[in-house]
């Protein structure tokens, strides 16, 4: 070996040593001599030779950091820019920039990014992967990832020279001192490897070069399907025939015993508050009849009343013709009014008032902000709406198709409970004008004497206001 | 330099005032790098054939599977109204599950500066990467036109016009998943790297050494290397050990973000993340005892190391069963109607067998844990982590299925059953496991030598300074 070393380019010097104590003194020992450009070869991480050889510490977490800055902005702006900008999903109301939604992949990208920050960075600060060193020529160092410690010095270093390296070295227990010279191994690649890789390049194309021309080629031909997509449903317009079935009809019968939506529902009159029989028998034409039928809320609605802001109940004019139904058709029981009220209670007080004044919390809203477009609700005790004048049946049918700003409610209330609040809004209109007859016997004395009290108070009200005026009087 | 215990091959019993020695016998360094590099440079031995046989079999069955399932469509599963998500999914849970335990010997124990996970981080790193490739199979497959799986990535399509729904927790489990995996591959492989130049150095054949120097990147031992290779791999730990705990929270997140009673808790992502430790632990003592002492590890991997993951398993075991509990009170105390019916339900139902598994492979079976003699004693450590596993199966299964089949619709309600193709998915899926796991043992460095040895170096030093 010495014969080569004459000819060679030497590199620096190496020691061996057996055990981590002799290698960290022996490293004490050329740093205080005034070596820097040493290195350490040991098969683990041996702690404390950072500071026995000098090594300053790695700037590596900056690198992590910054790659999480950067894995966690690309994914803000990614989520951001393609969920809440670019292609907006309706998805039930949330909003389309949702921070709280998008931390998951947020947190996941930042992790990856710090991730390949530290592992790619680590091995860019080590200078690795570098498959040619010539400290590996010396066959001794395989045993540095085994069992053995070695200790370099560079003959880069300013204060090298080679005599002296090994005489320092020799002096620290060492078991071997070699020189690193050149490695003169062949530092082409092979090139049946170079061959390898230019055909499995080459080979990689195809696929997708099929594909490229597949995508634009024109042919009569009828493509190729590998995976059918349901491209080749067998569905069929209404009135097509098809090989599916017997009868060669798409269109299939119902099933027998079928029963098609509302054909459950035959008592036309209790649905729509009309009498159907009645109205078969005006001699009106065909059209009016199918309006009445479905009536569109402002069918009834009369242009003066329209322009009238007053919100009245349409009136019995000569115009309505319509055969209503004049009695509720449900048979009227307490429960039944009390049912009538809850619904009234949650569909029709919020603008009609709880006691049908038409003062509810929507009108009072509408006031407030001064709603330029708002027609304030019906009271409920105008003479009007009481039941000689406006029938049951119209009544119904004005809770179930709407007028003017209020809509249709027989989409959320059933039949029976409109008739149910018709009944209570008949049992609000004569609470207004009732004697004390109507009060059970029972509960007549209670009604007296607070009748009584109410007067005395407002009297003594009234007197109070009086004296005050008078005093005001005097004093002026 | 000898540590020889007086004791022989158990350390397990507490000396006070000294640490327990964690590598055994009159063990050198290079006693260390022979043991280990022994596995891989022997030619492998009948037992390993066989095994290996078996598992490629099987594995070829789930790609035979996996094709006949992609050409026929997903109707070969036996999911159906209601149950849209049947085993696929549970076989997903459960294979992520298994994975965490790699990550959380290797990240949080080394945070935790837990030098006992030295001897087993590797195989358990290694036992993480093949179970998310496991579970990462399902969820690829399950999406009916598995060929336009792709779409979930947030490429720009020309096709599509259209961008992914990053509000979906199904688009975050692609994320939170591949995260996990491919983290969890960069953290295994750069600890194996100083071993792989360890087996390059070694190599006596020429190919061997091309192969193995490749992968080693002309890693050299120096001390700058080490030095950058340690921090790295203390950040790497501190970013995989937050990593862990998500993955399982996302994939909690599929069941808890929905409305389905029975999923619709908050106590899903801690108790999720509870059990899936507790079946990787049980999955790697199921792996590790017999390959210790088929490949001879037994000075290496020790009795303690054993004993400390069964304690890990009793302790997350117990959380399981604390979550099993907490539940019913919830379910009880929150007063949901059909909350309160899907869990007696679950305990009651049809499924009531899957549920009485889950809670005595689950619950009761690690107790037995409380006693040393079950610690200690490998088969029995085997058998009780083989009901563990069977259990957490069944914990994913009940989770999914009784939910699924009876929600809030009695008309809807339905019995699930399993086809013949969701049978051979599941053990193929093993075989996919037990073929990477058997072609790990083979090719690469089982145990860390790197850390053994700095763990031994330790010793020596605790040692020296006794005398």
């Amino acid at each position: 070996m010495s014969d080569d070393n004459n000819t060679k380019k030497v590199h620096g010097t190496v020691a061996e040593y057996t055990s981590v104590d002799t290698l960290l003194d022996a490293c004490r020992r050329i740093r205080d001599a005034g070596y820097t450009k040493t290195d350490a070869f040991t098969p683990f991480p041996v702690h404390g030779i950072d500071a026995a050889l000098g090594i300053k510490p790695t700037k590596l977490p900056w690198i992590a950091l910054a790659g999480g800055l950067t894995g966690l902005t690309i994914a803000l702006m990614m989520q951001i820019w393609m969920n809440g900008i670019n292609y907006p999903y309706i998805i039930s109301g949330k909003p389309y920039i949702s921070l709280p939604a998008f931390m998951p992949v947020a947190f996941e990208l930042t992790i990856l990014l710090a991730s390949f920050g530290t592992f790619f960075g680590m091995w860019a600060l080590n200078g690795l992967p570098k498959f040619s060193n010539p400290i590996f020529t010396d066959p001794r160092f395989d045993r540095a990832t085994d069992d053995r410690f070695f200790l370099y010095i560079d003959a880069k270093d300013q204060s090298y020279d080679q005599a002296g390296a090994e005489k320092l070295l020799a002096d620290t227990g060492t078991e071997y001192i070699n020189t690193v010279v050149e490695d003169d191994s062949p530092t082409q690649i092979p090139k049946f490897l170079i061959t390898t890789l230019i055909t499995v390049i080459a080979l990689s194309f195809i696929p997708a070069l099929i594909l490229a021309r597949m995508r634009v080629t024109t042919s009569s031909k009828p493509r190729f399907h590998i995976f059918p997509d349901m491209d080749f449903s067998p569905a069929r317009d209404a009135q097509q025939t098809t090989t599916l079935f017997a009868d060669n009809r798409a269109m299939r019968p119902d099933v027998p015993g079928t029963i098609a939506r509302g054909d459950m529902e035959d008592d036309l009159d209790f649905l729509t508050g009309i009498k159907m029989e009645s109205l078969a028998l005006q001699q009106i034409n065909k059209e009016r009849q199918l309006v009445a039928l479905y009536p569109q809320g402002e069918d009834e609605e009369k242009p003066s009343e329209a322009a009238a802001e007053q919100g009245d109940g349409p009136e019995k004019s000569v115009m309505d013709t319509t055969p209503w139904v004049e009695t509720n058709p449900v048979e009227l029981t307490s429960q039944f009014v009390r049912q009538g009220q809850a619904q009234f209670n949650i569909y029709c007080s919020t603008c009609h008032g709880r006691d049908g004044r038409g003062n509810g919390l929507v009108h009072q809203r509408a006031q407030q902000i001064m709603a330029s477009s708002w027609i304030p609700p019906a009271s409920m005790h105008q003479d009007t709406l009481y039941s000689d004048q406006y029938p049951d049946g119209k009544l119904f049918n004005t809770i179930s198709n709407g007028i003017r700003k209020m809509p249709g409610y027989a989409g959320q209330i059933k039949v029976r409970d409109r008739w149910a609040i018709v009944a209570y809004v008949r049992a609000l209109q004569q609470s207004q004008n009732a004697s004390l007859d109507f009060v059970p016997d029972s509960q007549q004395e209670t009604i007296k004497t607070r009748k009584a009290e109410v007067e005395k108070m407002l009297k003594e009200q009234a007197e109070a206001e009086k004296k005050k005026e008078q005093e005001r009087a005097t004093k002026a | 330099m000898s540590l020889a215990i007086p004791n022989g091959l158990d350390n397990t019993k507490e000396r006070p005032g000294q640490r327990a020695p964690l590598v055994l016998g009159d063990t050198t360094y290079h006693d260390i790098t022979e043991t280990v590099c022994r596995v891989a440079e022997r030619p492998p031995g009948a037992n390993w054939f066989a095994g290996f046989l078996v598992a490629f079999a099987l594995m070829n069955l789930l790609g035979v599977c996996i094709a006949y399932l992609i050409y026929t469509g997903v109707g070969v599963w036996g999911n159906a109204a209601p149950v849209f998500w049947g085993w696929p999914i549970v076989n997903f849970v459960f294979w992520v599950g298994i994975g965490h335990a790699g990550t959380l010997i290797s990240a949080i124990l080394f945070l935790f500066r837990q030098e006992w996970r030295t001897s087993i981080n590797r195989a358990a790193e290694a036992m993480t990467i093949f179970a998310v490739a496991c579970a990462g199979t399902f969820p690829g497959i399950h999406v009916g036109r598995a060929w336009l799986a792709f779409w979930l990535a947030p490429y720009p399509s020309l096709n599509l016009w259209m961008w992914p729904q990053f509000r979906s927790p199904l688009l975050w489990d692609v994320f939170a998943v591949s995260t996990y995996g491919t983290v969890s591959l960069l953290f295994w492989y750069m600890g194996m790297v100083p071993d792989l130049a360890t087996f390059r150095d070694r190599s006596k054949n020429k190919w061997r050494r091309m192969a193995y120097g490749i992968l080693a990147l002309g890693w050299s031992g120096s001390s700058r290397h080490w030095m950058r290779y340690e921090k790295a791999y203390a950040l790497l730990a501190a970013f995989a050990a937050p990593l862990v705990l998500s993955v399982h929270t996302i994939v909690s997140f599929d069941f808890a973000v929905s409305q389905v009673p029975g999923w619709h808790t908050t106590i899903f992502p801690p108790y999720f993340v509870a059990g899936a430790i507790f079946s990787g632990f049980a999955m790697v003592l199921t792996l590790m005892v017999p390959a210790r002492s088929m490949l001879g590890l037994e000075k290496l991997i020790t009795i303690r190391h054993l004993e400390n993951m069964c304690k890990i398993i009793l302790a997350t075991g117990s959380i399981v069963g604390l979550a099993y509990g907490t539940e019913f009170f919830i379910a009880w105390y929150g007063q949901v109607p059909e909350e309160q019916f899907a869990f007696l339900n679950r305990a009651l139902g049809p499924y009531w067998w899957a549920y009485l598994t889950m809670v005595s492979c689950n619950v009761l079976s690690p107790q037995l844990f409380w006693f040393k003699k079950f610690r200690t004693t490998p088969v029995l450590i085997v058998i009780v982590c083989i009901f563990v596993n069977i259990g957490m199966w069944f914990e994913r299964f009940v989770i999914v299925v009784t939910s699924l089949s009876r929600d809030y619709l009695p008309s809807a309600w339905s019995y699930f059953s399993p086809t013949w193709v969701d049978w051979a998915m599941l053990i193929g899926s093993f075989g996919l496991f037990f073929t990477l796991f058997l072609l790990f043992c083979k090719l690469m460095p089982v145990i860390n030598m790197a850390e053994t040895k700095a763990t031994l170096a330790k010793q020596y030093h605790m040692a020296h300074e006794q005398e």
